[in-house]
C-alpha cells in the first residue's frame, strides 16, 4: 500500500468509515444481548424466590 | 360478483358525497403544474423537454396523497370488521376499495393530467401516449397505494411511513410510465414500455389484494 | 410452550456455535485485510483507490443477501407461522441497512475520486439506494406498531412486496440508465479482476458472511430475550 499515492484519503476514509459503523454494530448488538439477557436471568430467580 | 359491485359503489358514492378527496388531490396536482414554471423559469423548450416528467411525478404524489383515505375511515368506524365476516372473501373487499380509490381518484387525475400539461408546454403529440400510459398507470399506482394503506391503517402517524413504504414500489411505475409516454422515442420502444407497465399493473393486480388483505386482518384481530 | 420449546433449542446451538463463528470472523478479516492493503496490486489505472473495492463489494454483497435472508424468514413465518422466523427477520433487518449504508458510503467515497462526483445516478446506485428505503421502511413499520404480534404480521407482508419489487426495481433502472445514456461511467465487471486481486474480495466477503452470521445469531438471542422478559412482565401483571 502506498501512502503518497493520489486520492489515498478516499480509501483511508473508506476504510475508517467501514470499521467504525461495523464496530458500533457489534458493540450495540452484544450490548443490548448482554443487557437482557442478565435482566432475564435477574428476573428469573426474582420470581423463583417467593415460591 | 354483485356483492363487489355494491362496494364500489357504495365507496364511490361516499368519496362523491364527502367530496374533499378527488378535490384535495387535483387541487395539490394543479399546485404542482403551476409552481413548477415558477420555480424553474418560463423557459418553453426546458419546459417542453421535461413537461411528461413533471405531469408523472405529479401524479405519483397525488395519488400518494390520497392513499390514506383507501381505508382510515371504514376501519376506525368498524366497517372493516365486517366486512372480513361478510360473504365476501377479504382479499376482494381490498381489491373493490382500491378498483374504488382508482375511479374516484387516479383515473380521473390521469385523464385531467394530459390536458392540463399546455401549462408545462407539453409537446401536443405527447398528449395521446401520455394519457394511455397514464391510464395503464394509474392502475398500478391505486394497487400499490392499496398496500400502503393497509400496511398504516392503524397507526396514528402513518403518514410518512406510507412514503417511504411506497416510494419503492413507484419507482418501475414512474420509469416505465415515463419512457411509454415519449412520442419521438425510437420505434416499439413506447409500446413495449407500454406493454411492461400494463404488466406491472397486472402484477400488482395479484399482489396488491393478497398484501392489503394480510395487513388490515393483523389490525382487525 | 410452543414458542418456548423451539427457541430454547436454538439458544442451545446459537449458544455452542457463536464463539467459533466470531473466531472464524476475526481469522478472515485478518486474512482478507492483509490481503486487500498488503499483497493486492494497485489497479494500473486506479491506482490505490481501487483498495476501497474490498470493504465496498462486499457490503453491497451482503445488503442483498441480508434482505434475501429477510424476506425467506418473513415467507417462512407466514407460512409455518413460527414465531422464531418472525424474530430472525426483524433481527437481520438493522444488520442489512448497516450493510447498505457502507456500501452507499463506501460507494459515494470511491466515486468521488474516479467520476468526480459523490453521487451519480448510476442504475446500481439507483437500485441500492431503493434497497436502502426498502431496509428503512420495514425498521419503520416494526418500530411504529407497538403490539409485537401485530408488528410481526404487518412486518412480513412489507418484506415479501418488498422482496418482489427489488428484480422489477433492478430492470426498470437498467432500463432507465440505458434511455439516458450516461456518461461512460466506470464498469468493474465479474471476470475482468485478476488472482491477486480477486481473492482478498472473496475473503472479504466470506468475512462480512460470518460477521453477519455472529451478528445475527447475537442479535437473536437478545430478541428472544426480550420477549421473555415481556412475557415475565405480562405473566406478573396477571398475576396481581
Amino acid at each position: 500500500m502506498d501512502f503518497s499515492a493520489n486520492h489515498v484519503g478516499f480509501v483511508i476514509a473508506s476504510y475508517a468509515l467501514t470499521f467504525l459503523c461495523l464496530a458500533g454494530l457489534i458493540i450495540a448488538t452484544l450490548g443490548r444481548d448482554r443487557k437482557l439477557r442478565a435482566q432475564v436471568e435477574r428476573l428469573d430467580t426474582q420470581r423463583r424466590k417467593p415460591r | 360478483m354483485n356483492l363487489i359491485l355494491a362496494l364500489i359503489r357504495r365507496d364511490l358514492t361516499l368519496t362523491l358525497r364527502q367530496g374533499g378527496g378527488v378535490g384535495t388531490a387535483l387541487g395539490f396536482f394543479l399546485c404542482v403544474v403551476v409552481l413548477l414554471p415558477i420555480g424553474i423559469g418560463p423557459d418553453q423548450a426546458l419546459l417542453a423537454r421535461i413537461a411528461p416528467g413533471a405531469l408523472w411525478i405529479s401524479l405519483l404524489l397525488s395519488v400518494l396523497l390520497s392513499a390514506d383515505r383507501i381505508y382510515q375511515q371504514d376501519y376506525e368506524d368498524g366497517s372493516l370488521d365486517i366486512m372480513t365476516m361478510g360473504p365476501v372473501p377479504f382479499e376482494m373487499v381490498a381489491l373493490a376499495k382500491s378498483v374504488a380509490h382508482w375511479l374516484s381518484t387516479s383515473l380521473p387525475l390521469a385523464i385531467a393530467a394530459p390536458i392540463l400539461g399546455f401549462l408545462v408546454n407539453l409537446e401536443p403529440e405527447a398528449i395521446l401516449p401520455l394519457a394511455i400510459a397514464m391510464v395503464v398507470g394509474s392502475i398500478a399506482l391505486s394497487l400499490i397505494a392499496s398496500i400502503g394503506a393497509a400496511v398504516t391503517v392503524g397507526l396514528r402517524r402513518g403518514g410518512l411511513l406510507v412514503s417511504i413504504l411506497v416510494l419503492p414500489l413507484y419507482v418501475p411505475v414512474l420509469i416505465f410510465g415515463l419512457s411509454a409516454s415519449q412520442p419521438n422515442a425510437a420505434p416499439g420502444l413506447t409500446a413495449a414500455s407500454l406493454l411492461i407497465l400494463g404488466a406491472i399493473a397486472l402484477v400488482s393486480l395479484v399482489v396488491s389484494p393478497l398484501a392489503s388483505a394480510a395487513a388490515l386482518r393483523s389490525y382487525l384481530k | 410452550m410452543q414458542f418456548l420449546a423451539n427457541p430454547t433449542r436454538f439458544l442451545r446451538i446459537a449458544n455452542a456455535v457463536l464463539p467459533y463463528v466470531w473466531a472464524i470472523t476475526v481469522a478472515l478479516f485478518a486474512v482478507g485485510l492483509y490481503g486487500a492493503l498488503v499483497t493486492a496490486p494497485p489497479d494500473y489505472q486506479q491506482g490505490e483507490t481501487v483498495r476501497i473495492m474490498y470493504v465496498h463489494v462486499p457490503a453491497a454483497w451482503m445488503a442483498l443477501f441480508v434482505y434475501t435472508v429477510m424476506a425467506l424468514a418473513s415467507a417462512v413465518a407466514a407460512i409455518f407461522r413460527h414465531p422464531l422466523a418472525d424474530v430472525a427477520a426483524k433481527t437481520a433487518a438493522p444488520i442489512g441497512a448497516v450493510f447498505c449504508f457502507l456500501s452507499l458510503a463506501t460507494g459515494s467515497l470511491w466515486g468521488k475520486p474516479m467520476w468526480g462526483a459523490w453521487w451519480v445516478w448510476d442504475a446500481r446506485l439507483t437500485s441500492m439506494f431503493v434497497l436502502m428505503l426498502l431496509y428503512i421502511g420495514y425498521m419503520a413499520i416494526w418500530a411504529a406498531i407497538e403490539e409485537p404480534h401485530r408488528a410481526a404480521m404487518v412486518a412480513r407482508v412489507v418484506a415479501l412486496v418488498g422482496f418482489i419489487n427489488i428484480p422489477i426495481v433492478k430492470f426498470s433502472v437498467d432500463w432507465w440508465n440505458s434511455l439516458h445514456q450516461p456518461a461512460s461511467v466506470f464498469r468493474m465487471d465479474g471476470p475482468t479482476i485478476a488472482g491477486p486481486m480477486l481473492w482478498p474480495l472473496l475473503v472479504m466477503g466470506l468475512a462480512y458472511t460470518f460477521l453477519f452470521l455472529a451478528l445475527h445469531l447475537t442479535a437473536m438471542r437478545a430478541e428472544i430475550a426480550a420477549r421473555k422478559i415481556r412475557q415475565i412482565h405480562i405473566a406478573e401483571i396477571g398475576e396481581r
